[in-house]
């Protein structure tokens, strides 16, 4: 059968169902020739479904992580669910190619399987980059605890005056009375 | 950060960029409350909370840290971020805050 053919027949609903998946079958093309057209039929390839899931898992793990693991209420929470989130895609990925390597011809082969992994663990990679990387601060133990006294200071503000830790406590609000407390924000600047 | 100022709190934001730069970013963001610089790292090696090379150029910045400092200038509330990533909850420091009435 000719190309025109094939494609009717696919658009027609004869084509076999393993023929028609996302790329409508275009990836499954094999060579037809006078000789072989009678007899020979492709050998049913599919997409490593195993793969695909372990990528797409590591991208929502990755969103998951910035839209709403972050942002949860209450500090010092370790991501535990967001980092099983991570490791069930490695255990996917690991599986996936696994049957790559050792079943090509039903998997698109053993480089398709490569690529998607090399992309996915590079996601991944990027991901425990990011994590190790914003939890590498120095820790506070001695920083003021609570009880102890606030070390003084005096620093510039935006318009270059002198403010100090005591003006900030005596200073009059908009009521008139100096604040009951001063909340000091110290952040990372270079925003 | 009304919340804040209702609640008797005056707040006060530290880090070590430039005067000018916080200017900007209350221009920009809308912020009312006071910015305050520390260019020699004086205030933040004064809290212990020097983050050495921690800036995006390899300088050294603070790591994010939140006091609540009553009027006799006595620490009642911390908070330092393990994640610089996870932001302080404005809520859990309004509770703080309230709570020294």
């Amino acid at each position: 059968m000719d190309v025109v053919e094939r494609s009717q027949r696919w658009r027609s609903g004869t084509c076999p169902p393993e023929r028609r998946g996302f790329f409508g079958g275009l990836d499954t093309i094999t060579v037809v020739t006078p000789d072989n057209a009678a007899t020979r039929q492709p050998a049913p390839r599919r997409r490593n479904g195993l793969l695909w899931a372990g990528g797409l898992l590591i991208v929502v793990a990755l969103l998951s992580n910035i839209l709403f693991f972050l942002r949860l209420p209450g500090q010092a929470i370790f991501p535990w669910l967001n980092l099983a989130l991570f490791v069930v895609p490695v255990v996917l990925l690991v599986m996936g190619l696994r049957r790559a390597i050792t079943q090509p011809e039903t998997y698109r082969g053993k480089a398709g399987g490569w690529i998607l992994t090399a992309l996915s663990v590079l996601l991944l990679a990027f991901a425990v980059f990011a994590f190790y990387k914003s939890r590498d601060i120095p820790n506070a133990a001695s920083a003021p605890k609570v009880g102890a006294k606030a070390p003084d200071f005096v620093l510039p503000d935006t318009s270059g005056r002198s403010v100090g830790l005591s003006d900030l406590l005596s200073m009059p609000m908009d009521n008139g009375a100096p604040p009951k407390a001063v909340l000091l924000v110290f952040y990372r600047g270079y925003w | 950060m009304a919340e804040f100022r209702n609640a008797g709190v005056r707040t006060a934001a530290i880090s070590v960029d430039p005067p000018q730069t916080s200017a900007e970013l209350c221009k920009r963001a809308g912020y009312t409350f006071t910015f305050l610089s520390d260019p020699s790292r004086e205030a933040t090696r004064r809290y212990n909370l020097l983050h050495r090379g921690g800036g995006p150029d390899g300088s050294d910045i603070a790591r994010p840290a939140e006091f609540l400092v009553d009027s006799a200038g006595i620490v009642r509330w911390v908070n330092f971020a393990e994640d610089i990533r996870v932001r302080a909850r404005a809520q859990e420091m309004l509770a703080a805050a309230q709570s020294i009435q």
